[in-house]
């Protein structure tokens, strides 16, 4: 079967990864490196650039330039107020229940956004294979909740990607590691990145990974560090800065960061503002040191969910660029009582991980198996406003449960079911997934109608739900309306505008590109006309240009780049004798005047 | 299919978990979707729905309470852990009493919740054995000759039980709870 790639979709970097004769390996871009950031920068003319070269314009173009988008899967404007206030993004109207970013008076949702990285991505692992590449496993972090995993694959979907299967990061990293040589044990993944965190615990016997338990926290990562350094850099400065001053900060505070992993002290070097601080391990330790405190909570939470205390782990995997901070390795290790495993490159294990599993999946590995879970219970609203758990958490994947609706008003035909996810009790205190409408329902006395709604979460975590009457065994057709998320129709829509968009993006910038080198031409070829040297021309070479500029004048309306280019190479050659002719004159003109002045 | 036959087994309620591990292995090597990404759209979301049903057949089954939980559903009894059980009435009244208490005690309320919380796990200690007796009778209920209108008067008496140390153990998780040991799930 054809080629399958996994993929990490970071919020910092993202990678591309596949086995080759049983081997995972990260596949290296055009410009050789294997990471590819995770920033997206846009121009006027609609051209789009990924990875390095968007991220090293950041800071001038941060009104134009997306990061950290991951962040923004699967939210509405309301989760994600606080980020705001400190990126330099500018939110469009009707953002309630998906945040749209304008980007030039255009609208994007985050899976739109994201699919320019998966887009990125898909080329680079295409040049690298020297063949098509359609069929991909993405990483999510493993607490990520249905709304943000449908984003993902939605993003898969617009990139041209099909998305075969929605792994967790955690669970990716462990296959990774190679662990199954152990047989059995318990493990524990502890994965810190750049805006999630993820512990995941496992147990490994003959070869399957089953996961116990799972927890996290998909708001919390690097990315809340660098916001506290700048905040504290913020708190010091005697003005406040502006959107593109917040960019050079986060710049400054993230090497500074970077930095204090390898060294016991660093500076936080803003020259634009003429800022600069002197910062050691320990003082960044003690600002960091309630951020890491939440790490230990899910941690915990994740042990007692499994049944097992901290002696029980046999192993633990650190996965992520913030396992890298000294003092994040040392919470861990008192956490569990071991020395965590860092040999692999925590920015490459997710990735070759997603790797490994796309090989399970294209039949390679069929001794290795992975039974995930899903992080939170699945709910469905009662009377009172109450949540009626029917699948609780760290539920072994896919997962079912059925429940039996009838209707309260005679001949009704439709009935709605309001589906949560979350731990609490109360429905205002969960996070709201979607509404089903069942519709059809045969007509009859109220209470009469038995419909039998079978609730399903798929390998990918993702649900699914299907209804039937069984009194009269018809099945119910279901509307659904996501809560935090785009329909089917939006996302169909959004992959249209994407494949206009793509191949119009491209066409729209050549045919820029062609019309400035025209307008230089023609405004060159003016300024030949006005010279004395013209008179030198014979009667046909003038002939040649007048016609060549018409024609080029003419051309450059038309929306073809190929036309234009032909236009100005016509000119170009028309020109070619003039331009000699006036190259030669300013030559022996500027050794005359030489002469002169030596004369002088 | 119900779930114990879906591991093949007869309805006991004693279940050797090292065994059904084994069984719920061998099932997922056999049926998990990773297996059919080539396969044809209905093979698929057949392996999808087999797996489906395995695994909410072993999160059922592996677990002595929801087992029975199960099992008296099959013979159409719901264990309900959100209404006080009426032979609970009296003890539950004066659990609350007691809560109250402490919670005007204020400073000193760690200790004292500590010292109720004790009180109430003795108790759920309590009813969990007469669950696991219940149980074994079950077993050996169906193991004999015990006619179908024995066995629901017997499932009547597990699903009592099942209630009142299901309400106990709410009411522990609840004491838990204000402990501080509250696990506040983030965003």
């Amino acid at each position: 079967m054809a080629k399958i790639v996994g993929i990490d979709l970071g919020t910092t970097n993202s990678l591309v990864a596949i086995v080759n004769d049983g081997v995972p390996k990260v596949l290296a871009g055009r410009d050789g490196m294997t990471l590819v950031p995770s920033v997206i920068s846009f121009d006027e003319s609609g051209a789009v650039q990924v990875g390095h070269a968007a991220k090293e314009t950041q800071v001038e173009k941060s009104r134009n330039t997306i990061f950290s988008i991951k962040r923004f899967m699967g939210k509405g404007i309301d989760d994600v107020r606080e980020d705001l206030a400190l990126l330099p993004f500018e939110v469009a109207p009707d953002s309630e229940h998906i945040i749209r970013l304008k980007i030039f008076g255009r609208d994007y949702t985050p899976p739109e956004l994201s699919a320019f990285i998966l887009r990125e991505l898909k080329r680079n692992a295409e040049a690298a294979l020297g063949e098509e590449v359609v069929n991909a496993v993405i990483t999510v972090p493993a607490y990520f909740n249905d709304a943000q995993r449908q984003a993902t694959k939605d993003a898969g979907r617009i990139a041209g990607l099909d998305v075969l299967r929605i792994v967790n990061e955690p669970t990716a990293a462990s296959l990774a590691y190679g662990l199954q040589e152990k047989k059995q044990g318990t493990i524990a993944v502890y994965d810190f990145g750049g805006g999630t965190f993820d512990i995941s615990i496992l147990k490994l016997s003959e070869g399957i990974f089953e996961v116990l338990s799972t927890s996290g926290d998909t708001h919390l990562g690097g990315d809340d560090i660098d916001e506290r350094l700048i905040r504290l850099v913020m708190s010091e400065l005697k003005q406040t800065p502006d959107v593109h001053q917040i960019q050079a900060i986060r710049k400054a505070v993230n090497l500074a960061k970077e930095e204090l992993s390898r060294k016991d002290s660093s500076q936080i070097a803003v020259d634009a503002l003429g800022y600069h601080k002197h910062l050691t391990r320990s003082e960044f330790n003690a600002l960091i040191e309630p951020i890491i405190e939440r790490t230990l909570t899910p941690c915990r939470q994740a042990m007692k969910d499994a049944g097992i205390k901290a002696p029980d782990v046999d192993e633990v995997v650190m996965v992520g660029g913030s396992t890298r901070i000294p003092l994040v390795r040392e919470r861990v290790q008192d956490l569990f009582g071991r020395v965590p495993h860092t040999e692999l490159n925590p920015d490459e294990v997710v990735a070759l991980g997603a790797a490994v599993q796309a090989d399970i999946l294209a039949g390679g590995k069929r001794d290795m198996l992975l039974l995930d879970v899903t992080p939170l219970s699945l709910g469905i609203e009662t009377v009172g406003g109450v949540l009626s758990k029917i699948i609780p958490r760290n539920s072994t994947i896919p997962a079912s449960a059925t429940e039996m609706f009838t209707t309260f008003v005679d001949g009704q035909t439709n009935v709605k079911i309001h589906v949560l996810q979350g731990e609490r009790e109360l429905v205002k205190d969960s996070r709201s997934l979607a509404q089903f409408e069942l519709k059809d329902i045969p007509p009859m006395v109220a209470g009469m109608p038995r419909i039998e709604v079978k609730f399903l979460i798929d390998a990918d975590g993702i649900l699914s739900v299907s209804a039937q009457e069984m009194r009269t065994g018809k099945y119910a057709s279901i509307e659904v309306k996501p809560t935090y998320g785009l329909t089917d129709e939006q996302v169909e829509q959004m992959i249209l505008d994407s494949f206009e968009y793509a191949e119009a993006d491209i066409e729209a910038r050549q045919v820029i590109e062609a019309r400035n080198e025209a307008q230089t031409v023609l405004a060159a070829t003016a300024k030949g006309l006005e010279d004395e040297e013209y008179n030198n021309l014979s009667s046909d070479e003038k002939e040649e240009i007048t016609a060549a500029t018409q024609y080029l004048q003419k051309t450059l309306s038309a929306e073809d780049h190929r036309a234009i280019r032909d236009a100005i190479d016509r000119l170009s050659h028309a020109t070619m004798r003039l331009a000699e002719l006036i190259m030669n004159a300013a030559i022996s003109k500027a050794l005359k005047d030489k002469r002169v002045r030596e004369i002088q | 299919m119900n779930y114990f036959e879906v591991f093949g087994l007869p309805p006991l309620l004693g279940i050797d978990t090292r065994a059904l591990e084994k069984t719920f292995h061998e099932l997922s090597r056999r049926f998990h979707p990773d297996y059919f990404t080539t396969a044809a759209a209905e093979e698929k979301s057949r392996a999808l729905r087999m797996t489906a049903l395995v695994n909410d057949a072993y999160r059922t089954l592996r677990h002595p309470t929801k087992r029975v939980e199960y099992l008296i559903g099959l013979y159409g009894f719901k264990s309900d852990g959100s209404k006080v059980p009426q032979s609970l009435l009296a003890e539950v009244f004066d659990i609350n009493e007691q809560l109250e208490e402490i919670r005007m005690a204020g400073a000193a309320s760690d200790v004292l919740l500590e010292n109720l919380r004790r009180q109430v796990h003795l108790k759920r200690e309590k009813f969990e054995k007469d669950l696991e007796a219940s149980a074994r009778q079950w077993d050996h209920l169906v193991t004999g000759v015990a006619d179908e209108a024995l066995r629901k008067v017997h499932i009547a008496e597990l699903s009592r039980i099942l209630s009142e140390s299901s309400y106990i153990r709410n009411l522990e998780d609840e004491i838990e709870n204000r402990q501080g040991h509250y696990f506040k799930p983030g965003r």
